[in-house]
């Protein structure tokens, strides 16, 4: 039953689908008439080889629209179309084999006229292939479709590469001498036919980056004079934008239709050109600063980038690794840094207005000025414009100014501004401030600034010899600068040891109008001048005698003062009368010192000499001033350290007289801030022996709080804890229980 | 309003307390702590013997202990007395209040309380002065006490007498190492 069932059900089918074959026609008429229009159908549709006639030649267009509509009413479109793929399918391994041999010809050449060979060609089969327009877009989308994934699926990765050649080739030369390649119109039109434009977009975007970069970095590497941005964008717009149009803009009618096809990826290759730029200044941004202010150009180009481009965390990044490298090391000197650092502050001003950029720059190189041991130093001989070579750090052109301290922000201020969003939690929105007021809050106060600039006055103005007012005068100007920068009452010691020289002066006219003298001493107020190094040099002979003679003469001017002299600080001008000649110069007191023991005996040893000017001496600087008159061949070393004067110039040891002056020229040693600090340890033992002495045994933890009334206290409760130790081993303290007292004398 | 003065501040003696007066203090807390400042380290550097003062802690600059050692020569020779110095939030144009910590027996200090009767620390107070002026004012007091004005009158009355004095001295007495003992 269920066979008949099935027979019966088949017989319908196989009617129903006869009859529509055979379009109602008498016999197998109709069916005839469908097998010959397949047959005509397919033949015109099949994948042909390029030698073969087109099928337009054989069958007028009649008979085909005819076959066609037949095969439509019968309803075999479909089956026809897939047919043809599978035909197509059938017919690609021809294909292959042409584009292998192509490609594997441009392998062995590498000329890119291979590759574009075989893109002509397949466009040659495409176009043979392409069903009729009047088919319908159904079946010449199929077969794009089709075609093209069959293509790309033989298409080896080293087509890909000769293809990226091939682009690259089509590129407007870097060098602006060279014609550019004639536009190929008709190469960007297969490329767009065959779908390869699409397929390799990123590959052509990436040799118009790769361009772009190339040309970046050839014409802007090293040149940070100009800004170059605008040279940049006059290139994009002159070679780069008419390659853009070949591909992205070729139906474009009109500018504006062009303009707004290539506002999209026009600004991705604008933005690939201010990355690669400013990849190439972050990079180079170490020497720009060095550089500054030559190459300020290079710094508005890396700003107009940055607002485009983010990547102000590498530019930070890289200096601070740069510093790292290059400065912050114990190789360079401080005085570069200082120089390099304030460099870093104008440039990185010009890059980025709020500073949060220089604020994560500057700090690691604050941190390490702040161990450095000369810093100080650096700065403030600086700042009386004691260089020795090297460029100020501070403008001319800068407008002198108090120092600025960093204020709480300003709320009310009406062009207040948010802090910046990368600006990390401790960031301090300080105004631009001049550069001296930066060096200066390196140091948490200024006044170890203060310190170091007394300890330079007294060098300098010790330096002075011979009432030379306009060098006194010079340093009075310097002081009244500086006194604008850190305050009056900040400098008042300057101004008193200022006085000093002025009053020395007055006070030396009126001594010599008592009595003639040939010393000229500076007399300068203890209390107001650095502690200067002391060595007791008990000057010989006519000297002491001048020394007491003037000592007297000013005890009775200033009844309430006594002169102490510091005779290593001074200098002598000398004349020495020998048998044979006579030799005028300036030299320290301690060489003068001993020249004049040299009038009681011709031959000393050198301990008898140190032993004659007060032993504190110490040998090798006895031995310097010994060798000042060797050198000068009016001593001879005999033997182990004992010397002789020559009376008569030996005449086997013609050494030429050197010009001692250098030595007179020493600037006279003064302690500096880190000798002062154990003088200051002395000062805060002051304070631990009061507090001890008035309020009986103490903590360690309650002495370190109490020494806060010390001024300047800075130790750690560690280092008090060592220093309490060292006292107690002079049995100066005692400790009982952790609580310490002083030992009962 | 007192209480935010400031924390070196001591809550202010009650005779000082004027009105009008509360602006003036306020603004002079900063510079009267800084007076004091200066004067401790004048005092710890300058080496006069014998005389010695520091604050009692180093939140409070105005309340200080001071160390006197009688002046070699005196019948206080070898004696150390504590006091105590109190500054006023107006110092300097207020004299400290001082007083005798250890008991002291001498015609112008009160055995009792310690209240000093000293020209200086009264009327003839200045400006000028310092705690160090004060500490060697009140040395040279002991050795050369002003009869005329006894706040003790039994140790004025034997003055003369070193010897029973010395022993009256010795019997009011309390030495430092008792005292922290």
């Amino acid at each position: 039953m269920a066979t008949d069932a099935l027979r019966a059900q088949v017989a319908a089918k196989w009617q129903e689908s006869f009859s529509r074959l055979n379009q109602n026609e008498a016999g197998i008429v109709g069916l005839l008439n469908f097998s010959q229009a397949w047959n005509i159908a397919r033949e015109c549709m099949r994948p042909r080889g390029l030698d073969e006639p087109d099928p337009q030649t054989q069958y007028d267009k009649a008979t085909f629209q005819a076959s066609f509509e037949l095969l439509n009413k019968c309803r075999r479109l479909p089956i026809l179309l897939e047919t043809f793929l599978d035909d197509m399918r059938n017919h690609f391994p021809v294909i292959k084999q042409e584009v292998d041999q192509y490609t594997l010809e441009y392998q062995n050449t590498l000329d890119t006229t291979h590759i574009l060979n075989l893109v002509f060609r397949l466009l040659q089969w495409y176009n043979k292939w392409i069903p009729r327009q009047e088919l319908g877009t159904t079946l010449q989308s199929a077969f794009v479709l089709s075609f093209q994934t069959h293509m790309f699926s033989i298409l080896s990765p080293a087509f890909v590469r000769g293809f990226q050649a091939l682009c690259a080739s089509t590129l407007p030369p870097t060098d602006p001498d060279a014609i550019a390649p004639e536009p190929n119109v008709k190469m960007w039109e297969a490329f767009e036919t065959l779908g390869l434009l699409d397929r390799y977009e990123n590959i052509i975007a990436s040799v118009g980056y790769e361009h772009i970069e190339a040309h970046v970095i050839a014409t802007c590497s090293g040149q940070w004079s100009e800004s170059m941005l605008p040279e940049l964008r006059k290139w994009m717009t002159d070679k780069v934008v008419p390659w853009m149009l070949l591909m992205y803009g070729r139906n474009a009618t009109t500018a504006d239709d062009a303009k707004a096809m290539l506002q999209n990826v026009g600004s991705r290759f604008d933005f690939h050109m201010a990355k690669t730029l400013c990849d190439l200044r972050t990079k180079e941004i170490f020497d720009i600063i060095i550089d500054f202010p030559d190459s300020s150009g290079a710094l508005q180009d890396l700003k107009e980038c940055l607002l485009r481009v983010d990547q102000r965390a590498a530019l930070v990044h890289t200096l601070r690794k740069a510093n790292h490298k290059r400065l912050l090391h114990p190789g360079a000197d401080t005085r570069l840094i200082l120089s390099q650092y304030v460099a870093t502050i104008k440039c990185l001003r010009i890059v980025d207005p709020p500073g949060v950029l220089l604020f994560k720059v500057a700090d690691p190189i604050r941190r390490y000025l702040r161990e450095r041991p000369d810093t100080i130093r650096c700065i403030v001989s600086n700042l009386v414009g004691d260089d020795d070579g090297g460029d100020s750090l501070v403008d001319e052109s800068e407008p002198i100014q108090p120092l600025q301290q960093s204020e709480l922000e300003d709320y009310t201020d009406p062009n207040w501004e948010p802090e910046p969003v990368d600006a990390g939690p401790d960031f301090r929105a300080n105004k631009p401030s001049d550069v001296i007021s930066t060096l200066v809050s390196i140091y948490d106060s200024k006044d170890l600034f203060v310190k170091e600039l007394q300890v330079l006055l007294a060098q300098r103005l010790l330096a002075i010899t011979d009432d030379n007012a306009e060098k006194v005068e010079k340093e009075r100007r310097n002081i009244e600068i500086l006194k604008i920068r850190f305050g009056e009452a900040a400098l008042q010691v300057c101004e008193v040891m200022l006085k000093d020289m002025t009053d020395s002066k007055r006070i030396d006219g009126h001594v010599q109008s008592q009595k003639t003298s040939i010393i000229h001493p500076t007399i300068i107020s203890k209390h107001f001048w650095p502690m200067l190094e002391a060595t007791e040099i008990v000057m010989p002979g006519q000297f002491r005698a001048l020394q007491e003679e003037y000592a007297k003469e000013f005890s009775t001017f200033k009844p309430d003062k006594k002169l102490r002299w510091l005779p290593h600080l001074g200098t002598v001008h000398l004349e020495l009368h020998l048998e044979d000649r006579t030799i005028e110069t300036d030299v320290p007191p301690l060489e003068a010192a001993f020249i004049e023991l040299f009038s009681e005996q011709d031959v000393w040893s050198m301990d008898d000499l140190i032993a004659k000017v007060g032993s504190s001496v110490d040998k090798a600087a006895a031995l310097k001033a010994l060798l000042t008159w060797v050198d000068m061949g009016i001593l001879k070393e005999e033997g182990e350290n004992t010397f002789k004067l020559l009376e008569v110039a030996e005449t086997s040891t013609p050494r030429e007289a050197r010009t001692v002056s250098n030595a007179a020229m020493e600037l006279p040693s003064a302690p500096s801030v880190q000798q002062q600090q154990a003088e200051q340890m002395r000062v805060y033992w002051k304070f631990i022996e009061g507090m001890l002495k008035n309020l009986g045994s103490l903590s360690i933890d309650r002495i370190q709080a109490m020494l806060k009334l010390a001024p300047g206290y800075d130790q750690t409760v560690e280092q008090l804890g060592i220093f309490m130790e060292a006292a107690r081993q002079e049995d100066l303290v005692d400790v009982y229980d952790g609580l310490w007292k002083l030992t009962p004398k | 309003m007192e209480q935010v003065t400031s924390s070196l501040a001591p809550p202010r003696a009650p005779a000082s307390n004027k009105s009008g007066h509360t602006a003036s203090s306020q603004s002079g807390a900063g510079s009267v702590a800084k007076r004091l400042g200066n004067e401790l380290m004048t005092l710890m550097m300058s080496s006069s013997p014998g005389i010695s003062a520091f604050p009692k802690s180093d939140s409070n600059l105005f309340d200080w202990v001071g160390t006197i050692e009688g002046a070699s020569g005196t019948v206080y020779a070898g004696l150390t007395f504590r006091i105590s110095i109190h500054f006023p939030p107006n110092y300097p144009y207020i004299a400290p209040t001082i007083k005798f910590e250890t008991p002291c027996f001498h015609p112008n200090v009160d055995i009792g309380t310690g209240t000093i009767c000293l020209d200086i620390l009264q009327d003839k107070w200045s400006a000028v002065y310092s705690v160090q002026t004060i500490l060697i004012s009140l040395q040279s007091l002991l050795g050369e006490p002003n009869n005329a004005s006894p706040l003790n009158s039994d140790a004025a009355a034997i003055w003369n007498n070193q010897e029973a004095f010395k022993t009256q001295l010795l019997r009011n007495y309390r030495s430092l190492k008792d005292e922290s003992a």
